[in-house]
């Protein structure tokens, strides 16, 4: 059979963020990928060393949106953890409600995105709806549908009175029954099912050997979750069951991300009734020493991990991060091999790729 | 000792001697475990990280970095991070500022290929054996190692630069006054 290469870029893959692709066809089905990346690299690695710890915290929540709160928090850690600061608990329960109040916004988006692209017009305005509830929840306690600015180097930025307490408990009640909804469709629609099961699919081998992260990890039967294997913040107070399927196709990935979605409102009801009395930062800020510290975090998308170098001033040497989109890339040739290219839309944005991440 | 540090120390020992020592262990405020290990020669890379991979061990980043800093750079390393069931272990290895050469992994690690792709083309590290070593993020066009070689617009015209000029024309200003 012959060989056909095309190029396809954002618009017909259905994202958002220009990423461009070499795809190598024999028939109607895919036979390889390569990945074209570097459309939006902004050097920000390098600009990192360019400013001062606290001007860094504002560029990191710049790098993407989706995942905006989990670089500033990983990189607060980091510079926590070097310095022997002990985070007040109360700041340690507030990271924790920002950063699973921007799970559930990013995992609906993406499950929003899934129907649209399967045709599903009904079940993505449905989705998008109750995303909307959790965008109106950010901005009412934050001020920022996206950006929330929560995280300074010691705590957070932001306080839960008692009237934003009840509020927040309200927005969450609200999404319990429309996020079991969710997932009862996800998992038992005909139409989704067809569209979804055996799609796209990464087995437990290949994902392990690619060394994908997050959901597409959890979807393909591999039990790892950050906030459960080294509980970073609140996480190690909290409980919750790490959200594991074994298909490794479409609709897994799916699923993980709406269990986790519904996870996260236990999680935040789990803050709220336990948020110590006490400051949200430290009143004092000590010098950062010379040396090196990994942090980690399970962003939306998966593991976070950052490697901050620093030699007593107030820049660092290095400041790396490894996003949880990078490995997965790698890994969805594999995901494609075969599919016909008619699917290429869904299986890419099952993986919930984010460009911005990967360029940096 | 911990399980991790004992099966990583056993690992090590296995593949470069006991002479070599152990990896030094660090604990966070949660009970974290972070290793930090410094390997000798390149050619270690691969044995030691064929050994981790059997243990299961995810490479989960690979950072390269200019010492002391990027300011008055005399060599390079590069740290890999692995993770082990939670824990990280960073083997760090140093390598010289002009023909910094390292053996690829991608033969262990399929996704070494990325990581080891990004620092070839940002830090000039050649990458020996890579499979596919085209440019990821930065042009073809350009040489290697641009941000080493090339001043970004915002350092060109940042405060600091300007402060000077307008000190070193003070300066001049008052050598020729009377």
């Amino acid at each position: 059979m012959s060989r056909t290469v095309i190029t396809l870029g954002p618009r017909q893959l259905g994202l958002e963020e220009p990423m461009y692709f070499r795809v190598q066809t024999a028939g109607d089905r895919v036979a390889g990928l390569e990945v074209l990346a570097g459309q939006v690299h902004r050097g920000l690695e390098h600009l990192t060393l360019k400013r001062n710890f606290y001007q860094n915290i504002t560029l990191l929540e710049r790098l993407c949106s989706l995942c905006s709160n989990s670089h500033p928090s990983t990189f607060c850690t980091a510079l926590e953890e070097l310095a022997g600061m002990v985070v007040p608990p109360r700041a340690e329960y507030l990271r924790a409600v920002a950063d699973e109040i921007k799970r559930i916004a990013s995992h609906l988006f993406n499950c929003a995105v899934v129907a649209h692209i399967v045709g599903e017009h009904a079940l993505f305005r449905r989705v998008m709806e109750l995303r909307e509830t959790v965008q109106q929840t950010k901005e009412a306690i934050y001020g920022n549908r996206m950006d929330l600015a929560a995280n300074c180097i010691g705590g957070v930025r932001y306080d839960l009175d008692a009237g934003r307490v009840g509020y927040l408990k309200s927005q969450l009640e609200g999404l319990k029954a429309p996020l079991e909804e969710l997932y009862r469709v996800f998992a038992d629609d005909p139409a989704l099912a067809a569209a979804t099961v055996g799609v796209g699919v990464l087995t437990r081998e290949q994902a392990q050997a690619f060394g994908v992260v997050g959901p597409v990890a959890r979807a393909a039967g591999i039990d790892y979750d950050v906030r459960e294997k080294s509980p970073y913040g609140a996480y190690d107070r909290l409980s919750f069951q790490v959200a594991v399927q074994a298909a490794g196709d479409v609709r897994a990935r799916a699923l993980v991300r709406l269990v986790e979605a519904r996870q996260a409102v236990s999680l935040i009801e789990q803050c709220l009734d336990q948020l110590p009395e006490g400051p949200v930062a430290l009143m004092s800020f000590p010098e950062i020493p010379a040396g090196e510290v990994i942090a980690k975090s399970e962003a939306p998308r998966g593991e976070l991990i950052y490697y901050l170098r620093t030699d007593g001033t107030d820049l660092p040497v290095r400041l790396k991060w490894r996003v949880p989109s990078y490995p997965n890339w790698a890994a969805l040739g594999e995901m494609l091999k075969g599919e016909p290219v008619s699917r290429i839309p869904l299986i890419v944005n099952s993986i919930d790729p984010c460009i911005s991440c990967t360029d940096r | 000792m911990h399980d991790v540090e004992a099966t990583v120390a056993r690992v090590l020992e296995g593949v470069l001697g006991a002479q070599r020592g152990e990896p030094a262990w660090r604990r966070d405020a949660k009970g974290g475990m972070s290793g930090w290990y410094r390997l000798g020669n390149p050619e270690e890379i691969p044995m030691v990280a064929r050994a981790l991979a059997g243990l299961e061990a995810r490479l989960s980043m690979v950072s390269a970095y200019l010492v002391p800093s990027p300011q008055n750079a005399i060599g390079r390393e590069i740290a890999y991070h692995f993770d082990l069931d939670g824990s990280t272990l960073t083997l760090t290895l140093e390598l010289p500022l002009e023909g910094a050469r390292v053996p690829s992994l991608t033969q262990v690690y399929r996704n070494a290929d990325w990581q080891e792709r990004e620092f070839r083309e940002l830090y000039d590290i050649e990458v020996l054996g890579h499979p596919n070593p085209g440019r990821l993020f930065v042009d073809r066009s350009l040489e290697p190692a641009l941000f080493e070689r090339l001043i970004p617009y915002s350092t060109f015209i940042n405060g600091a630069n300007g402060e000077r000029l307008w000190r070193e024309v003070q300066a001049a200003q008052e050598e020729v006054a009377p």
